[in-house]
């Protein structure tokens, strides 16, 4: 009980130096839970806490599960809507990032990789955007992923906005890819909080294909809208 | 997609469980909100399977977005080029305020309203 202490003493002292470990130790390390995120008196509590990562890829280079996880920054954690406005007021917008870049919320003990326990049974609809629409569809995301609007329990893992050359996407990834009755209410509440056409054709992946393939067998599908698809693929650091 | 809020609500709670749905009445068209992402009579707490969960709307998360507390700069934001910036001002132009985001593109908007023409 007092190492838990210190520790959460430690964490509020200097939260990076925390994040600086993390991209330094081997993947298992980093499955010790950190302390529980403090909520303010006052603040709106959220149903989970979260934490807020950033990862950016060198383009050209080959990613692997290793350097994947090392790219990967923890930027912040927050239990409450006041917290999440704090750092995401602090966060430059999908539309102002660099090219190859990500941010991920995740549930916190949740790491936004494939192998973690919570994903590796798991999938994630993907929704590819035309340039210039991801700032106001990943805010409509994730605010109904705080907000508790996909109505499927703890199935939820996290949300990913990855930021492309030719084209935005995200991702809502959940625990159980088998579970359709899940997962056609994630697209149904993506359809309805990014205000799609009933029409868009959206992607389910489990985590699984996702390893092993690089490239998709599934036929080309339709984006939002009309721009040839480019042959980057999110997932290409596997 | 085109079930209402209270709908929804139902379908979560389908299944056998003993907490009751929160009903709200309706009396008038003028009473829905104008959008899905909003619940009649303005909830902010539901009971659903499993117990109580913390269920907030959008537009109730947006009012809170320039509270004091939440313009409180994070302890500990690690700054990255690029990405993070401890002043608002870089970050998001209008602080946060995404209304200069370019317009849909209207054909986007049009396929929803195929069906009327």
């Amino acid at each position: 009980m007092s190492t838990m202490v210190n520790k959460y003493d430690a964490l509020k002292g200097s939260e990076d130096s925390g994040e600086e470990d993390s991209s330094n130790r081997e993947p298992k390390d980093m499955d010790k839970p950190l302390p529980p995120v403090e909520v303010k008196p006052g603040d709106h509590r959220l149903q989970f806490a979260y934490a807020i990562w950033f990862s950016r890829r060198a383009p050209g280079k080959q990613a692997t599960t290793q350097n994947y996880d090392q790219n990967l920054k923890l930027i912040g954690r927050f239990a409450s809507v006041e917290l999440f406005w704090g750092y995401y007021s602090r966060l430059v917008r999908p539309a102002d990032l660099n090219s190859h870049s990500d941010i991920h919320i995740f549930k916190d003990g949740i790491k936004p990789m494939w192998e973690d326990s919570a994903n590796k049974n798991g999938g994630k609809w993907i929704v590819r955007l035309r340039k210039g629409l991801a700032s106001r569809c990943w805010e409509n995301v994730i605010l109904a992923m705080l907000g508790e609007q996909f109505m499927v329990g703890d199935e939820i893992c996290g949300a990913v906005i990855s930021v492309r050359f030719q084209e935005d996407i995200i991702s809502v990834w959940n625990r159980t890819a088998q579970d359709n009755t899940t997962t056609s209410r994630i697209r149904d509440t993506l359809k309805r909080v990014l205000n799609l056409p009933p029409n868009t054709v959206m992607e389910y992946k489990t985590h699984n294909d996702s390893l092993n393939l690089t490239y998709p067998c599934l036929p080309l599908l339709p984006r939002y809208t009309g721009l040839p698809r480019p042959p980057l693929r999110y997932d290409s650091h596997h | 997609m085109s079930a209402s809020p209270v709908a929804r609500q139902a379908v979560a709670q389908a299944q056998p469980q003993t907490i009751p749905p929160r009903r709200v009445t309706i009396n008038s068209p003028s009473e829905l909100p104008n959008d899905y992402s909003s619940t009649p009579g303005g909830t902010l707490f539901s009971t659903t399977p499993g117990g109580t969960r913390i269920i907030y709307e959008r537009n109730f998360l947006m009012q809170l977005r320039n509270s004091p507390l939440a313009r409180t700069p994070p302890k500990n934001l690690p700054v990255i080029p690029g990405v993070t910036a401890k002043d608002t001002e870089t970050s998001h132009r209008e602080n946060g305020t995404i209304v200069e985001e370019p317009e849909k593109p209207e054909n986007a908007d049009d396929s929803q309203f195929e069906m009327d023409l």
